[in-house]
């Protein structure tokens, strides 16, 4: 244990839950795209809290990874909005039911 | 003093997160998403993961939002009016699957029953050697394969990404 672990944790727990809480209510999907965010970055801190309270590094190279999945994602990503917004003139979530029958 | 200035960074980067989801226009989304940023940097440095605050700050608040704000001014959103939440029965439904979530972890983080097995990385071993020196130490030699794996990754996500923005004839 460390000190302040838990507000560690409940900082955390909180900023998942409203990138969640985002990602479920928005139907932009620029702004959902950045609630996803917001939850990797409430991972990363528990990730970094255990890390240091177990003395070890293995929760610090998990977020080096989660950052550099993030930027490959916001690269793919963004270049699918681009595409979506060319083909139908919006990037609102709702309208796109192309795996519906 | 510490306890201080992480209730005050972590108050902040909860309430710049809220407005990330509750702005008008998806720019401002984008600038609070900055200070969120910064505020989880400013979290990694009272966890002593400085390194990691810096590339919180060079690789999110920096190349990431870069790319979103780019996007966000070439698509021009700025006309479409979406802030308001629609109350659908799934995403009711959604919201109250994440409220339990929500308790479950609180139940979890704030008990005492996390036990702590202590690693060898000591705060004597990082301030005799320096906290960059330890970490790529463990980064070139244990975890040299997940390390050229996510590099092969951001190489094939720039690749993708090119692909898929490259106008069809």
């Amino acid at each position: 244990m460390i000190e302040n672990q838990s507000i560690y944790l409940a900082i955390s727990v909180v900023l998942f839950i409203i990138g969640a809480a985002g990602a479920v209510c928005r139907r932009n999907a620029i702004v959902v795209f950045m609630c996803i965010e917001i939850m990797l970055g409430g991972v990363c801190i528990a990730f970094v809290t255990f890390s240091r309270a177990h003395q070890s590094l293995d929760g610090i190279f998990m977020v080096l990874f989660v950052m550099a999945v993030a930027a490959a994602e916001a690269a793919v990503g963004l270049a699918i909005f681009v595409l979506m917004y060319r083909k139908h003139g919006s990037i609102d979530l709702d309208k796109f039911n192309l795996l519906k029958w | 003093m510490e306890l201080v200035f992480l209730l005050i960074c972590g108050g902040l980067a909860v309430i710049s997160s809220l407005l990330v989801i509750f702005a008008r226009s998806t720019l401002h989304s984008a600038l609070w998403m900055v200070f969120s940023f910064f505020m989880v940097a400013i979290i990694y440095v009272l966890l002593h993961a400085q390194f990691l605050a810096m590339l919180q700050v060079i690789v999110y608040a920096g190349a990431i939002m870069m790319f979103i704000i780019f996007a966000i001014m070439m698509l021009n959103l700025r006309h479409e009016k979406d802030a308001k939440v629609n109350t659908r029965v799934s995403k009711v439904v959604g919201v109250a699957a994440l409220i339990v979530l929500f308790l479950e972890m609180m139940l979890v983080s704030l008990g005492n029953s996390l036990s702590a097995v202590q690693g060898p990385i000591t705060d004597t071993l990082v301030a005799t050697h320096g906290r960059v020196a330890v970490i790529s130490n463990f980064l070139f030699a244990d975890y040299l394969l997940p390390f050229e794996v996510v590099s092969i990754l951001l190489t094939a996500g720039v690749i993708g990404a090119v692909v898929l923005a490259k106008r069809v004839k």
